[in-house]
C-alpha cells in the first residue's frame, strides 16, 4: 500500500473563482489571457504531469538522492527527463512576461501549479521554483541588457537560477556577510567567498546556472546597509548570448539532509568569479525585499502541499486498512473488521488535515491574488491596499502554513500506524520533506518577529486595518443571517481575541520588546487560525447557497469541514490567548546559566 | 514715583516698533516717535508706517491686532511734549553716540520729574552714553537691552550705571519681568553685555572650526544644533535666519571694544566666502538665500546648501555623522565621539564654555545669570555652566589643560564638584568664592520644578502627576510625550477630583512646564485601536474623557487651567471645561481636530456652540451662533496668543493673562483661591439649536466649497459631520438640547469619521510626518 495523489482541481477552482472571484484578474492590463477556461486547462495539464510524472519520481528520487563527484552534481534518475517535459509544457514561463517569451499568467495561477508540483515532488519543484525567484529579481532590478540576456533563458528553462545568501557565519543576520565584490575596470566585479545551503546550486538539468549573490563591496558601510546583489553565471556569456568559458564558481560539496534529498543543497565557492551588479550599489537588501513577499507565500504554499499530499495518502489508507470494529458496532459486518475510517480519532486526524489543507489553499490564494492586484492594478489606492494586506499576511502564510503542513504530515504518518514509519509507504518522506519549509526563507520564529515587530506597527498599524476591517464588516453583515450563525459566532469570538491580543502586544511591546518577542509565535498562529476561520466562514457561505445543487456532495463536505474547523480547530485561539497574556516573564526570568 | 503706566519709545525701526508693540501687548499706552523725513507730507510717516507694518509682520509682534490702537505715532520734532506724561522713555535710535546724546538732552527737557530713561543700545557703554548728560539724568538712566523680536525673545539685559538710583533699576526690572514677561538679567557695563559676549564667541567658534575641521554645512548644523542643546537650525541655519550681513557689523563693534587679550580676537577671522556671499546678496533668508537656499530653477523647490570650500550650491544632503546621533546619550557622548563631528563639537564647546567660565565675575557676578542670558537670548537648552556640569567640570578642566588651553579660575574653584547642586530640596549655584547660594526666586514666582524638587507627588502614573502646591491647591501636571492626553491623564483627573471631594484639597490647577500645555489627545492610540476595529475601546475612551471633563466643570470646587505654548484639540477642551483660565501670553490654542479628519470629541463642539449661542455680541437668529462655531472648528483656527483666545471665546472675559511664564502658576493658584470664596459650580446650560434644516444649509455651503476647489471631498465629509453636531442633530428651535445630547452627537460623529479610510490616512500622515494631509 502506498501513497496516492490526485490533483485537487475542483477545490482549486472553487477557491480561485467561487470564493475569490479570480476571473476579475483577467480584467487587469497584462492579465488578459487569464480567462477561466485557459486557466483551468493549464491546471488540468499541470495536474496530469504532477500525477503521472512527478509523483512517481518522488520516492525514487528520495531513495537515490543527488550524486556529487568531482564538483559535478547529478540529479536522481528521471529528473532530467521530467524537467525537460516540464519546460516543454511551458510551465517555466507561465507567469513570465510575454516580452521574454512567457505566458503572462497571474502569479496566483502559477501558485496552484506550484502546489501540485510540490505536493507530488517537493525536491523537484524547487529547481524551477528557484529560477522563478531569480527571474523576479532580475526583472525587478536588472538592467535592460541583463533582462534581455537572462530572462528568455529562464523562461525556456535552459538556464536556471539560485539565491546565494547564506554563509557559514551568517544565516538570519545577513549583515554579517563576508563575500567580497571588488570592482574591476570593465565595470564587472570580482566575487570571492563561500556560500552554503544553496538549493539547486549545482545540477545537471540546465545548460547554465545563474547565481544571484549577496556580497559586500570594499567601500561598503558595515552591516545590512552595505550589501549589494550580484549576478554570477556558472558559464560566462559571450556577446552572442552563447555560453563561454567556465566562471570561477564551483560546487564544493552537497549537504546530507533530513529531507528534500533529491534537491541538491550545495556549498558554492566563488574564486575570482566574474559578477555583475544588479540594481544599486549597497541596495542589495532592498532588491531582495521586493521578492520576499512572493517567495514567502510560495514557501507557505509548500506547507499547504504537505497537507494535501498527507491527506490524500492518509484517506486512502484509512479506507483500506481494516482493523477492529467501530466503537458503536460494526459498520461493515460483511468484513472481518471495519476500515479504520470509522474511528472518531482517525476522523479527527483526517478532518484536521483536510480543514487545514483547504483553508490554507484559500488563504494563500487570497493573498497571491492580492499580490497580482498589487502588480497589475492601475489604481494606486487598490495597489497599495493589496500590498498592505499581502505584507501583513505574508509571514502568517509562510509560518502558519508550513507549521500545519508539518503537523499534518505527522498526522498522516499517525493514521498509518507503524506502517507510516516504513519508508516504502512514502508517508515518512512527507514529514522529512515538509520540515525544511519551517526553516528556510526565514525561520518561522523570524516570521513571527516580522509580524509583531515590523508588520504590526508599519505605518502606525495601517496594514492591520486591511485585514481587521473587512473581517469585521463580514462578521457584522453575516451576524444577521441565521444559517451563518454557527460559523460567524466562533469567528467573532476568535476575532475579538485576536484584536485584544494585538492591542496588548502593541502596548506592552512598546514598553518591553521581549513581551512582543515572547508572544510572537503564539500570536502568529492565532492570526493564522483566525484568517482560516474567516476563509472557512466565507466558504461556508458560498456552499450553503449551493448545497442542494448539482454538486451537493462537494458543497455539503465544505459546510461540514467548516463546521469541524470552527468547533475543533479554531478554539486553539483560546489557549493561545491565555499564553500570550502571561507575557515574557517566565522566559526571561530564567537565568542563562540555569539552562 | 516708579510706577510705569505710560511708555514712550523713540525710534521706530524694527526693534523700536517691536518694543512698542510688546509694551502695548502688556496693555499699556505707548508713544512711538521717529524723525520727520525730508519733505514728508505726513510728518509722522515713519512711526505710522511702522505701526501699519506691525500688523503685517510674521511672526506677529502684537498679541492682538487691537493692541495697535494703544500705540500713538508721532515725530521727534513736533511731539516731544508727548513724553511729558510718560513714566518710561526707551531710546531705540541708531547706534551713534552723538545722536543718542543729543536726543537725551531733548528728552531731559520735556520728561517729567522722576521719569525713567532707558537705551536699547547693544554696543555703546553706559558710561559714555551719560557722560555729557544733564544733571540728574544718569540717576534715572539704565540700558534695557532687548533681543529681536522683542515679543518672542525672552532675554532682557539691564545695565545700571554708578549713578542709577536703585529704585529705578528695581522698577524697570519689575516692569520687564512682570509686565513684559521677560527674563531679566543684570549685566555689568562691559562690551556685548552677557548674551552677545558669549554668544558671539560661540558663533565665531562654530563657523571657524567648521571650516577648519572640514565639515559640510549640513554636518556642522547636525552637531552645533539639537545634539548639544543649541537651536535646531544649527549654526549656519541660524546665520541664515538672523542675517549673514550682520556678522561684519557685530565683529567690528566687538573688535573695537573688547579687551586686548580676548579669545574673540584669536578666533575671529574675516571669512572670504561670507564676504562674497554678502556682496552677492546671499545674506540669508531675507536675501537670495544664505548657506541654504531654495532653488526653483527646475520648477520644483529644491533645497540646496553651499559648499564651504568651493562656494557652489548643491542639493542638501542629510548629515550622516554618527556623533550627531550620540546626542541621545548626552553631550559628553558627542564630544567624545571619535569622528570629525565629535572633534568639531569639542573644539566649539571647549572654546565657548571655557570662555564663558572665564567671564565670571568680569561680565556678571553670578554664573546663573550667564546661563539665563544664553538660554533666554540665544535659545540654548542649557547654559554654559549647566553644560559644563553635564560634561563633568573636572573632566572638562583636565581635557582643557591636556590640550594646552587655559583653565579658567572658576573651573579650578569648582574642582570635581558641580556649578549647580540641590541642597535641602533647593537648587543652589556656586558663587565665585566656591560657596553655594540658593537660586533666587522673585516674589510671585512659583515654579512647579521647584515644588517637584522639594516634595513627593501626591499621586503619579506614567502620564501625569498631582502635586501639592500649598494653600489647599493641587496641581495636575501632564508629562506624556508632547503632553498628549491619554487614559493615564484622564485617570489622574479623576484622582484629583476624588482627593478634593474627600476634603484633602480645595481647588485644582492644571498646569505643566513643558514646552506645550498639550498638543491634544494621543491619536496614535486611537489610530491603532481603529486599525484593529476596536471601536468599543475608542468609544469608551471618548465617553470616559467626556464624563471626566464634565465632572471637572460641574464639580463643587474651582478648576483653573494655566496653559502656555500649545493647547490644541483635547488640550483646548481641557481649557474649555475649566472654571477659569490663567494663560501665559504665549498660548496657542484651538480645536484643530479636522486636520486629522475628526471633530472635537471631548466636548469641544459642545462648548463652542454653547459659548457662541450665549455670546451677547453675536448677531441675532439661530444661524449666527452655529456659523461662528462652525467656521472656527471646520477651519481648525488657532488663537496665536492668549488675547486672541479671548477673541475666539476659548477664554472668557474674566480669564487672566500672565506675561511672565515663571509667574503663571502663582497667578493661577491665586485665581483658584480667589474663586474658592463662595464658590458655586456653573449651572448646566440648555440651548436650542436649529437641527436638520440648518444642516441642509451647511451641507450646501460645504458642497460649494468642494465644487470650487476650496475644500477636498473629505473636508466635506468632516464638515458635514461637524455640522450635524453643531446644529444639534435631530432637533429644532422649539426643543432644548442638553449637554449630554451634544456629547453623544460628538461621539457618533467622531466614530463615524474614524471608520473612514481618509480620516485614518490623515491621522497616519500626521503621526508620521507631523503635517496635515489634504486628501
Amino acid at each position: 500500500m502506498a501513497t496516492v495523489y490526485k490533483a485537487p482541481l475542483r477545490d482549486m477552482e472553487f477557491v480561485y473563482y467561487e470564493l475569490l472571484g479570480g476571473e476579475k484578474l483577467a480584467e487587469l492590463p497584462g492579465y488578459e489571457e487569464a480567462d477561466p477556461d485557459t486557466v483551468k486547462a493549464i491546471w488540468e495539464e499541470a495536474g496530469k504531469i504532477a500525477e503521472e510524472v512527478m509523483f512517481p519520481l518522488n520516492r525514487t528520487g528520495d531513495e537515490e538522492g543527488c550524486h556529487f563527484e568531482n564538483g559535478v552534481v547529478r540529479t536522481p534518475k528521471g529528473f532530467k527527463e521530467a524537467y525537460d517535459l516540464y519546460c516543454e509544457s511551458g510551465f517555466t514561463g507561465l507567469t513570465a512576461d510575454p516580452e521574454y517569451g512567457g505566458m503572462g499568467m497571474p502569479h496566483s495561477v502559477g501558485l496552484m501549479i506550484a502546489e501540485m508540483m510540490s505536493a507530488t515532488n517537493h525536491s523537484f519543484s524547487m529547481y524551477p521554483g528557484l529560477t522563478h525567484g531569480a527571474y523576479n529579481a532580475i526583472n525587478a532590478h536588472g538592467s535592460e541588457e541583463q533582462k534581455n540576456t537572462y530572462l528568455p533563458k529562464f523562461v525556456e528553462g535552459t538556464w536556471s537560477g539560485t539565491m546565494c545568501l547564506t554563509e557559514p557565519q551568517c544565516g538570519t543576520d545577513l549583515g554579517l556577510i563576508r563575500t567580497k565584490a571588488d570592482p574591476k575596470e570593465d565595470g564587472s566585479y570580482n566575487i570571492n567567498g563561500t556560500k552554503i545551503f544553496i538549493s539547486a546550486g549545482e545540477h545537471d538539468l540546465t545548460d547554465n546556472i545563474v547565481h544571484l549573490v549577496l556580497a559586500r563591496m570594499p567601500d561598503a558601510p558595515p552591516g545590512i546597509k552595505g550589501i549589494s546583489l550580484f549576478l554570477v553565471p556558472k558559464f560566462l556569456i559571450k556577446e552572442d548570448d552563447s555560453l563561454g568559458p567556465r566562471n570561477g564558481v564551483s560546487c564544493g560539496a552537497i549537504e546530507h539532509k533530513m529531507g528534500i534529498n533529491a534537491n541538491s543543497t550545495c556549498v558554492i565557492n566563488f574564486d575570482d568569479a566574474e559578477g555583475y551588479l544588479i540594481g544599486k550599489k549597497h541596495k542589495g537588501m532592498e532588491a531582495m525585499f521586493v521578492m520576499m513577499n512572493s517567495a514567502r507565500v510560495g514557501t507557505g504554499m509548500q506547507g499547504l502541499a504537505a497537507c494535501e499530499q498527507s491527506y490524500q495518502g492518509a484517506v486512502e489508507y484509512a479506507r483500506e486498512r481494516v482493523q477492529m470494529r467501530s466503537l458503536t458496532g460494526a459498520k461493515h459486518p460483511e468484513m472481518k473488521a471495519d476500515p479504520i475510517i470509522v474511528h472518531p480519532d482517525v476522523r479527527r486526524m483526517l478532518l484536521t488535515i483536510r480543514a487545514y489543507s483547504e483553508g490554507c489553499r484559500a488563504m494563500s490564494s487570497w493573498i497571491a491574488q492580492e499580490l497580482d492586484q498589487h502588480e497589475k492594478n492601475p489604481d494606486p489606492v487598490r495597489k497599495q491596499e493589496a500590498d498592505d494586506l499581502a505584507s501583513l499576511l505574508t509571514p502568517v502564510i509562510k509560518a502558519f502554513q508550513t507549521d500545519v503542513g508539518f503537523e499534518s504530515a505527522n498526522l498522516g504518518v499517525q493514521v498509518y500506524g507503524g506502517h507510516g514509519f516504513i519508508r516504502e509507504h512514502g508517508m515518512e518522506q512527507y514529514v522529512r520533506d515538509a520540515r525544511i519549509a519551517q526553516l528556510y526563507e526565514g525561520t518561522n520564529g523570524i516570521q513571527a518577529l516580522d509580524l509583531v515587530g515590523r508588520k504590526m506597527g508599519m505605518h502606525m498599524g495601517r496594514y492591520l486595518r486591511r485585514f481587521f476591517h473587512p473581517v469585521q464588516e463580514f462578521i457584522e453583515a453575516e451576524m444577521e443571517v441565521p444559517e451563518m450563525n454557527e460559523f460567524v459566532m466562533p469567528l467573532a469570538k476568535a476575532f475579538s481575541r485576536l484584536q485584544q491580543a494585538s492591542a496588548w502586544i502593541a502596548q506592552e511591546g512598546m514598553k518591553n520588546p521581549d513581551q512582543a518577542g515572547a508572544a510572537s509565535v503564539d500570536y502568529l498562529r492565532m492570526f493564522g487560525l483566525v484568517t482560516l476561520a474567516y476563509m472557512w466562514a466565507r466558504m461556508a457561505k458560498i456552499a450553503l447557497a449551493k448545497q442542494d445543487g448539482d454538486e451537493a456532495k462537494f458543497y455539503q463536505a465544505k459546510i461540514k469541514t467548516a463546521r469541524f474547523y470552527m468547533q475543533k480547530l479554531l478554539p486553539q485561539t483560546g489557549s493561545l490567548f491565555s499564553t500570550i497574556m502571561t507575557g515574557s516573564e517566565t522566559l526571561m526570568d530564567f537565568d542563562e546559566e540555569f539552562f | 514715583m516708579t510706577e510705569i503706566n505710560k511708555v514712550a519709545v523713540l525710534g521706530a525701526g524694527v526693534m523700536g516698533a517691536g518694543i512698542a508693540a510688546h509694551v502695548a501687548n502688556a496693555g499699556l499706552p505707548v508713544v512711538l516717535l521717529d524723525i520727520v523725513p525730508d519733505g514728508a507730507k505726513d510728518r509722522n510717516v515713519v512711526a505710522s508706517g511702522a505701526i501699519a507694518q506691525l500688523l503685517k509682520t510674521k511672526p506677529a509682534p502684537l498679541t492682538s491686532k487691537r493692541n495697535a490702537k494703544l500705540i500713538t505715532p508721532g515725530n521727534l520734532d513736533d511731539n516731544m511734549d508727548m513724553l511729558s506724561d510718560c513714566d518710561l522713555i526707551i531710546e531705540v535710535v541708531i547706534e551713534r553716540l552723538d545722536i543718542k546724546q543729543g536726543l537725551y538732552k531733548k528728552i531731559d527737557a520735556v520728561r517729567k520729574k522722576g521719569s525713567m530713561v532707558a537705551s536699547n543700545t547693544s554696543t555703546i557703554p553706559l558710561n559714555q552714553l551719560v557722560d555729557s548728560a544733564p544733571d540728574g539724568f544718569a540717576d534715572d538712566f539704565v540700558i534695557m537691552h532687548f533681543f529681536n523680536p522683542p515679543r518672542y525673545m525672552r532675554l532682557l539685559e539691564i545695565v545700571s550705571g554708578p549713578k542709577t538710583r536703585p529704585e529705578v533699576t528695581k522698577a524697570i526690572s519689575e516692569f520687564g519681568d512682570v509686565k513684559l514677561g521677560k527674563g531679566v538679567v543684570h549685566c555689568k557695563d562691559t562690551p556685548g553685555f552677557i548674551g552677545n559676549r558669549v554668544g558671539n564667541l560661540w558663533g565665531v567658534a562654530a563657523a571657524r572650526f567648521a571650516f577648519e575641521e572640514g565639515l559640510t554645512v549640513e554636518e556642522a548644523d547636525s552637531i552645533i544644533g539639537k545634539p548639544l542643546g543649541f537651536p535646531k537650525t544649527g549654526i549656519f541655519g541660524l546665520a541664515d535666519l538672523v542675517g549673514i550681513d550682520l556678522t561684519p557689523h557685530v565683529a567690528a563693534s566687538m573688535l573695537k571694544s573688547l579687551p586686548e587679550k580676548d579669545m574673540y580676537r584669536d578666533l575671529y577671522q574675516e571669512n572670504e566666502l561670507m564676504t562674497k556671499m554678502i556682496a552677492d546678496g546671499y545674506t540669508g533668508r531675507k536675501g537670495k538665500g544664505g548657506f541654504y537656499r531654495i532653488n526653483k530653477e527646475s520648477g520644483k523647490k529644491v533645497k540646496e546648501t553651499i559648499n564651504l570650500v568651493t562656494g557652489e550650491y548643491a542639493p542638501t544632503v542629510k548629515s550622516t555623522l554618527a556623533s550627531a546621533k550620540a546626542g541621545k546619550k548626552g553631550i559628553r557622548a558627542v564630544v567624545e565621539y571619535d569622528d570629525k563631528g565629535g572633534r568639531y563639537a569639542w573644539k566649539v564647546l571647549s572654546h565657548s564654555l571655557s570662555y564663558a567660565a572665564s567671564m565670571v565675575p568680569e561680565i556678571s557676578d553670578t554664573i546663573y545669570q550667564v546661563d539665563e542670558a544664553l538660554k533666554d537670548g540665544y535659545a540654548w537648552k542649557w547654559g554654559p555652566f549647566e553644560m559644563i556640569d553635564k560634561l563633568g567640570a573636572a573632566w572638562f578642566a583636565e581635557k582643557l589643560a591636556a590640550e594646552g588651553m587655559e583653565v579658567p579660575e572658576l573651573l579650578k574653584t569648582v574642582g570635581d564638584g558641580t556649578f549647580y547642586r540641590v541642597e535641602n530640596n533647593k537648587v543652589q549655584f556656586m558663587e565665585t568664592d566656591g560657596s553655594y547660594s540658593d537660586l533666587p526666586r522673585g516674589e510671585g514666582v512659583l515654579l512647579l520644578s521647584d515644588i517637584k524638587l522639594a516634595s513627593e507627588p501626591v499621586s503619579k502614573n506614567g502620564s501625569a502627576s498631582l502635586w501639592d502646591i500649598g494653600d489647599g491647591v493641587i496641581c495636575l501636571e501632564f508629562h506624556t510625550k508632547m503632553n498628549s492626553l491619554d487614559d493615564g491623564i484622564v485617570a489622574q483627573m479623576k484622582k484629583a477630583t476624588k482627593l478634593i471631594e474627600k476634603g484633602d484639597f480645595k481647588a485644582l490647577v492644571i498646569h505643566n512646564e513643558g514646552e506645550n500645555f498639550s498638543v491634544g489627545a494621543n491619536v496614535g492610540l486611537a489610530l491603532f485601536a481603529a486599525n484593529l476595529g476596536l471601536w468599543p475601546v475608542v468609544e469608551s475612551a471618548m465617553s470616559d474623557g467626556q464624563k471626566t471633563l464634565k465632572k471637572l466643570k460641574y464639580s463643587k470646587f474651582p478648576v483653573v487651567s494655566a496653559p502656555r505654548g500649545m493647547a490644541l484639540g483635547g488640550g483646548c477642551e481641557v481649557l474649555l471645561h475649566s472654571d477659569a483660565v490663567q494663560a501665559h501670553v504665549e498660548t496657542y490654542t484651538g480645536l484643530v481636530e479636522v486636520g486629522v479628519g475628526v471633530i472635537p470629541g471631548w466636548g469641544g463642539c459642545k462648548e463652542m456652540i454653547t459659548r457662541h449661542t450665549l455670546n451677547k455680541r453675536r448677531p441675532g437668529g439661530p444661524m449666527s451662533a452655529m456659523m461662528g462655531a462652525f467656521e472656527m472648528i471646520s477651519t481648525a483656527q488657532v488663537a496665536t496668543s492668549a488675547a486672541e483666545a479671548k477673541e475666539k471665546l476659548i477664554m472668557r472675559e474674566g480669564d487672566g493673562i500672565t506675561m511672565n511664564r515663571d509667574r503663571l502658576l502663582a497667578d493661577a493658584k491665586a485665581k483658584a483661591l480667589a474663586l474658592l470664596d463662595g464658590y458655586t459650580p456653573p449651572e448646566e446650560v440648555e440651548i436650542s439649536l436649529p437641527g436638520p434644516t440648518a444642516l441642509t444649509a451647511v451641507n450646501l455651503a460645504v458642497e460649494g466649497f468642494v465644487a470650487n476647489g476650496m475644500a477636498k471631498p473629505h473636508d466635506a465629509t468632516v464638515s458635514k459631520a461637524l455640522g450635524r453636531v453643531l446644529t444639534g442633530g435631530d432637533t429644532d428651535m422649539t426643543e432644548v438640547v442638553t449637554e449630554d445630547q451634544l456629547y453623544a452627537l460628538e461621539r457618533e460623529a467622531f466614530l463615524g469619521l474614524l471608520k473612514t479610510e481618509k480620516t485614518l490616512q490623515r491621522i497616519e500622515h500626521m503621526l508620521t510626518t507631523g503635517k496635515p494631509l489634504r486628501n
